[in-house]
């Protein structure tokens, strides 16, 4: 019988370096601009700060004019976002397993004697939306990001993936990670989700700065003056709750904080969290 | 048979121990309680994760429970087996009823003494007929083969070791058997069968029934058909007899008739033939074969006899309309797509000719002839150019109407004189066309002086060049012909009460043969009055229509050919006859509709012809090169017959490029030079109008002329360096600089114009030159409001602002004019500011920043773990099946490792009670002899001694 996939010792190479993936791209991405480029030599320096919009056209057409240098390929902290108390739960429904949610399991969760109110995986999802989504990831300046589940299942999740928009199939994949450990990529053998071992600092860059977020806590600040105010080589990790009541546990938290006066949702955490960052990082 | 007791013991035990094991828990509470409780067996297993709403089926598990479960079970099979190993023979247990545990001692003992008398009974009547009183001896116990005899079931069951009496009725067993399950005669088959129990039947039996059942089915089936046929043969028979009976024949159409007899007949000899040699059997097979074909035949002959048709509804207006509308707007869309389908590729690409007409059949027609022709595409294309036309009449009567209002009001503004003029003179000519009666009451005396001296010779080389592509022409057209030959007759009825109608009103003869040359054409036109002229030109084309005949076509291409020949002549005689021209117009464009090929060949002749005599007139240039007027009419006869606004056309490019080339490389010497230049300025305007092609030649001309309205001391400027260079071969003069006051512009005929000498004092009047700005500055006006899109139009047009800024500046400019040229001059300023305002400043280029690839998930719809969703079924297939061997194989192993480690510990225990034996022998032998010394050392002090003593 032929293999029909690749083979295991090259796989396992590749997981080892885990955070350098984002070099290797980046010389491609360097050779093939020097490529581009020719011979025109471009001048060093540092990038225009307010970068304008570009006329299309006009940088179709005029194939001699040379390209300004952009700034996207130089190595830098990354930042890394853990979902505490997501609510991804498996249920046995009937005869199929399912994603246990609030609107259509609410007779099978009252039958079991669950509250209803928190059974709700959409935050998750929506909150993986709103990081997956962010400028700062398409940028490439996430590191990754780490969902641990109110039953202490711990998952992680590339940058690089197309996380579903529907929840329908966000709950199909979810449901799958969570039976089979593992997610991979069409027609790759990559695994974009998979589920690791606990706990999640293990994980984390040494030099990182965790940051938790509540509502409930005392030191109210403004997103954008405090992330000014971290060094540019901390690896920042942001950890925002994914559940609906409730707090994140401080165990591992380096700094609690509050960014709103008003108790907001995990994407609108998530948004602020990341304009500020993008702002900071000059990523438009 | 020889029996031991310790076996039956132990067997006992063995059997209760099975029988107990049976029911589980009852099992489990026994043990508990008699056995001293094992704390490894009362864990229970524990499950790490709680699925919600997953059932706890494997929950009640307690592997320490199981483990020792397991290794009793060991004792009762492994270790009997391994017992029993060493030994060389082995006791059973043989007696009745031992085997059966649910038995008690005394229906065992009955079950013996039955067997006894039995054997006994079976001894004596060894030699006696059976009466079946065997089988009242079944016990209920033995009840698994009962037809076979439980003596030989016996017997079977242990023929392992079976004495010397048991072989001979072994074989007599085995040769029954034989036989009832042989089953080689289904008449013994059946005799058993009905002596048994229906719900024994083997599965043997079963087939059998099934395959009798069918063979019988399809035994009748057979017997079916037969009588089928017989009773065919019967109807058949009775059927021929009828049509001979000639009853029928009084009923059916004769037709019909016929056909039966015909049907019959062949039926009929051929059985009377063959009556005497074959059987009757044969002969209604024969029957049978060819009657029904035949038969069949006529009956969808009668199926398909008449059948009333719905006719197609009649439409409602407002579906005309509607259809109409519909064809329009496609129409219009198809136009559009010719202006702008190959706009991507540049205008200056010489091969793009070749691709273009591939992509557009209908400009191959001049192109190349007959190279790559397309049939198909014909009919389509012309009703597109109809359309067109008329479209474009539409949108002149519409223009038109506003150019009438306007032109009571005031005559200075309207657009540009000599355009304007003959924009007047098409709506006289659609006015006349309207009106015929008016027209004809008009009599005009058509001019008979012709002076076809020189026009002559040169007109019958384009005849004869004309005939060689009337040629080709007609074979191209005589292909397309045939299509259009459906609804001609139609057609013709239509035509021909128009003739009679129109024929009504004068002494014209009504039916004209197509005239073949210029002589009988003129022969034929003499001394007639415009209106007859048209009426005569109508009733040729009406008479010669395509649509009547075949040949109709080539006589109508001769005769546009002459028609144009026509025009041409009548635009070069000196009392121009314009409405005559303007009449003309119409039939030509009808006629160029119809035979559309042949008209855009004649029109690439003609151009050609014009380019070739342009070329020459440069070369000496001393009596002008500037087009004549036959030249422009023509022009401005194919700018209306073709369409303008296409993107690359078969007539209209070369035209527009001609007049682009006069434009550029005639000299201006006269004013009537302005004015001709003028004119063709205003000619490509409206050309260019649609589809907004960039002209840089009448820009250009139009700024010359602008030149020449100043008094020349313009320093050259840096960018207009390039402007000189081409400016450098129209030797300029201030040919247009005012130098009094002119009171009142009156618009220029442009007739009145070309009908001057070169060198008339009105040329070098101011009134004429105000009038040639007028017409300049409009034009300049009408290609500002075109070419407002050019990126470009700062850089075209900016410097012309100034220069009519200039020129608006001087002593002596009108008034009006002055207005006029600072309202263009505005025009372009704001125009050019708004294309400043457009532009960006050039900058690096800036990468976009490239986002991190995604990368999609690979997930199921509906996931169900332990599924294997390869869409490779095989591999899936073959996968699953490795696993199973997979788990079977660890399973085997680990049984085997349990076994294994089993025996043992059986056997360290075993060895250990030996060593434990063999200690003990020792230790007494040792002992024995510790005391025999002990005993001859004393000396004579041993209890032997003593004892002897």
């Amino acid at each position: 019988m032929v293999r029909p996939y690749a083979i295991k010792g090259k796989k396992r190479k590749t997981r080892e370096e885990k955070y350098d993936r984002e070099e290797d791209e980046e010389v491609e991405v360097e050779e093939k601009e020097s490529a581009n480029r020719g011979s025109i030599e471009k001048p060093k320096g540092e990038a225009p700060d307010e970068e304008e919009e570009e006329d299309e056209s006009g940088a179709h057409e005029l194939v001699g004019i040379p390209i300004a240098p952009s700034d996207q390929n130089t190595k830098k902290a990354g930042v890394i976002f853990v979902l505490e108390k997501a609510s991804l739960e498996v249920a046995k429904v009937g005869k199929s397993f399912q994603l246990l949610n609030s609107d259509d399991h609410a007779n099978f969760l009252r039958k079991n004697k669950k509250n209803p109110a928190y059974c709700r995986p959409d935050i998750a999802h929506q909150a993986l939306l709103a990081i997956l989504d962010s400028p700062i990831n398409k940028a490439g300046r996430l590191q990754a990001v780490y969902v641990k589940t109110e039953k202490g299942v711990l998952f992680e999740v590339k940058p690089h993936v197309r996380i579903p928009r529907t929840y329908k199939r966000f709950s199909g994949i979810m449901l799958q990670l969570l039976q089979q450990h593992k997610i991979t990529a069409v027609g790759k053998r990559e695994s974009l989700l998979r589920l690791i071992k606990n706990p999640v600092t293990q994980y984390f860059p040494v030099n990182s700065r965790k940051i938790g977020f509540s509502y409930s806590s005392e030191k109210l600040v403004k997103m954008s003056k405090y992330v000014d105010a971290v060094d540019d080589d901390v690896n920042l990790v942001f950890v925002v709750g994914a559940m609906a009541h409730g707090k994140i546990g401080t165990e591992y938290v380096d700094d609690f904080i509050a960014i709103s006066g008003y108790p907001l949702s995990a994407a609108m955490c998530i948004a602020r969290i990341t304009e500020a960052l993008a702002e900071k990082w000059n990523v438009l | 048979m020889a029996k031991h007791p310790g076996t039956n013991a132990k067997t006992k035990k063995k059997a209760k121990k099975k029988g107990s094991k049976k029911s589980g828990p009852d099992a489990i509470s026994m043990k508990l309680k008699a056995e001293k409780s094992n704390p490894f067996e009362t864990i229970w297993s524990r499950r790490k994760f709680d699925i919600l709403g997953k059932k706890r089926k494997g929950e009640e598990l307690r592997i320490g429970l199981s483990r020792s479960l397991a290794i009793q079970k060991r004792k009762k099979t492994l270790l009997k087996e391994y017992e029993q190993s060493t030994k060389s023979s082995v006791f059973v247990d043989k007696r009745i009823g031992e085997q059966n545990d649910e038995l008690g001692e005394f229906e065992k003992g009955i079950m013996r003494s039955q067997r006894q008398r039995q054997l006994k009974f079976g001894k004596k009547s060894k030699f006696n007929l059976s009466d079946g009183e065997d089988d009242d001896f079944d016990a209920p116990g033995f009840g698994s083969l009962p037809e076979r005899d439980d003596f030989d079931d016996e017997i079977l069951s242990d023929d392992d070791n079976d004495d010397g009496g048991g072989a001979t009725n072994k074989r007599s067993a085995i040769l029954k058997q034989l036989n009832s399950h042989g089953a080689q005669d289904p008449s013994e088959r059946g005799l058993v069968e009905g002596e048994e129990n229906q719900k024994h039947k083997s599965k043997k039996e079963i087939m059998e029934e099934v395959i009798l059942k069918s063979k019988y089915f399809k035994a009748q089936k057979a017997k079916d058909k037969d009588e089928n046929e017989q009773l065919m043969e019967e109807l058949d028979k009775n059927f021929t007899s009828l049509v001979q009976s000639r009853v029928l024949l009084s009923m059916t159409e004769p037709g019909k008739m016929n056909a039966l007899k015909a049907l019959v007949n062949k039926g009929v000899p051929n059985e009377h033939l063959n009556e005497e040699e074959f059987p009757v059997t044969q002969r209604a097979e024969t029957y049978k074969q060819e009657q029904p074909d035949s038969y069949d035949k006529l009956v969808n002959e009668m199926v398909l006899e008449i059948r009333a048709h719905p006719s197609d509804r009649t439409k409602t207006p407002e579906e005309i309309a509607q259809e109409e509308r519909e064809r329009l707007e496609r129409l219009e869309e198809e136009r559009l797509k010719r202006m702008l389908a190959t706009d991507y590729s540049s205008d200056e690409d010489g091969e793009n000719v070749e691709k273009d007409s591939s992509q557009r059949p209908r400009a191959i027609s001049g192109d190349d002839l007959g190279d790559s022709f397309a049939l198909d595409e014909e009919p389509g294309s012309k009703k597109g150019w109809l359309d067109e036309i008329l479209e474009r009449k539409d949108a002149d009567d519409s223009e038109d109407e506003d150019e009438d209002a306007s032109e009571d009001s005031e005559s200075a503004k309207h657009t540009g004189e000599d355009e304007g003029s003959e924009e007047d003179d098409d709506d006289e000519r659609e006015r006349t066309l309207s009106l015929k009666d008016w027209e004809q009451s008009d009599d005009d005396n058509l001019g008979t002086d012709l002076d076809e001296d020189e026009e002559e010779q040169e007109h019958d080389d384009a005849v004869g060049d004309e005939e060689d592509v009337e040629q080709k022409g007609c074979n191209m057209s005589n292909k397309t012909e045939l299509k259009k030959h459906n609804g001609e007759s139609v057609d013709a009825k239509k035509i021909k009460p128009s003739i009679k109608r129109t024929s009504m009103k004068s002494d014209i003869p009504f039916i004209f043969e197509a005239p073949r040359s210029l002589e009988e054409l003129s022969s034929l036109l003499e001394n007639c009055s415009n209106g007859n002229v048209i009426v005569i030109i109508n009733r040729i084309r009406a008479s010669n229509a395509i649509k009547l005949a075949a040949e109709n076509r080539k006589k109508m291409q001769v005769f546009y050919g002459v028609l144009l020949q026509y025009f041409a002549v009548l635009a070069n005689k000196k009392p121009l006859n314009f409405e005559l021209l303007n009449l003309l117009v119409k039939p030509l464009m009808e006629v160029s509709m119809e035979i559309p090929y042949f008209s855009a060949i004649c029109a690439r002749q003609r151009i050609l012809q014009t380019r070739t005599q342009f070329c020459e007139a440069l070369k000496n240039q001393e009596n002008g090169c500037w087009p004549t007027l036959k030249t422009l009419f023509l022009l401005r006869l194919w700018s209306m017959v073709f369409p303008c606004s296409d993107f690359r056309h078969a007539v209209m490019t070369p035209a527009i490029l001609l007049m682009c080339e006069y434009l550029m490389r005639c000299p201006i010497i006269s004013g009537r030079d302005v004015a001709i230049g003028s004119f063709l300025c205003s000619m490509v305007l409206m050309v260019t109008k649609q589809s907004r092609k960039f002209c840089p030649e009448a820009i250009m001309f139009l700024r010359t002329l602008l030149m020449a309205a100043t008094d020349q001391k313009l320093a050259p400027e840096q960018d207009c360096q390039d402007f000189y260079n081409l400016m450098g071969l129209k030797a300029l003069r201030p040919l247009l600089r005012i130098h009094d006051f002119v009171d009142e512009i009156n618009p220029l005929n442009f007739l009145m114009v070309m009908d001057m000498p070169d060198d008339s004092s009105f040329f070098s009047s101011d009134n004429f030159r105000a009038s040639a700005l007028v017409t300049v500055i409009e034009t300049l006006r009408g290609f500002v409001e075109i070419y407002d899109g050019l990126n470009s139009f700062p850089e075209i047009f900016l410097p012309i602002a100034t220069l009519l800024l200039e020129v608006s500046q001087q002593k002596h400019i009108p008034e009006a004019l002055e207005d006029k040229f600072n309202d263009v001059a505005q025009l372009i300023k704001q125009k050019a500011d708004e294309a400043h305002r457009l532009r960006r400043p050039l900058q690096i280029r800036k990468q976009k920043p490239v986002p991190i690839k995604l990368l999609n998930p690979k997930f199921e719809e509906n996931f169900v773990k332990g599924r294997d969703y390869d869409p490779d079924r095989e591999r899936a297939e073959r996968r699953k099946l490795q696993k199973l061997i997979k788990r079977e194989a660890k399973g085997a192993a680990r049984e085997l490792r349990k076994d294994n480690y089993f025996l043992y510990e059986v056997k360290q225990k075993d060895k250990a009670l030996q060593e434990k034996e063999r200690a003990a022998n020792y230790g007494r032998a040792i002992a024995f002899l510790q005391e025999q010394e002990h005993a001859f050392k004393s000396g004579q002090l041993g209890k032997g001694r003593k004892r002897r003593r």
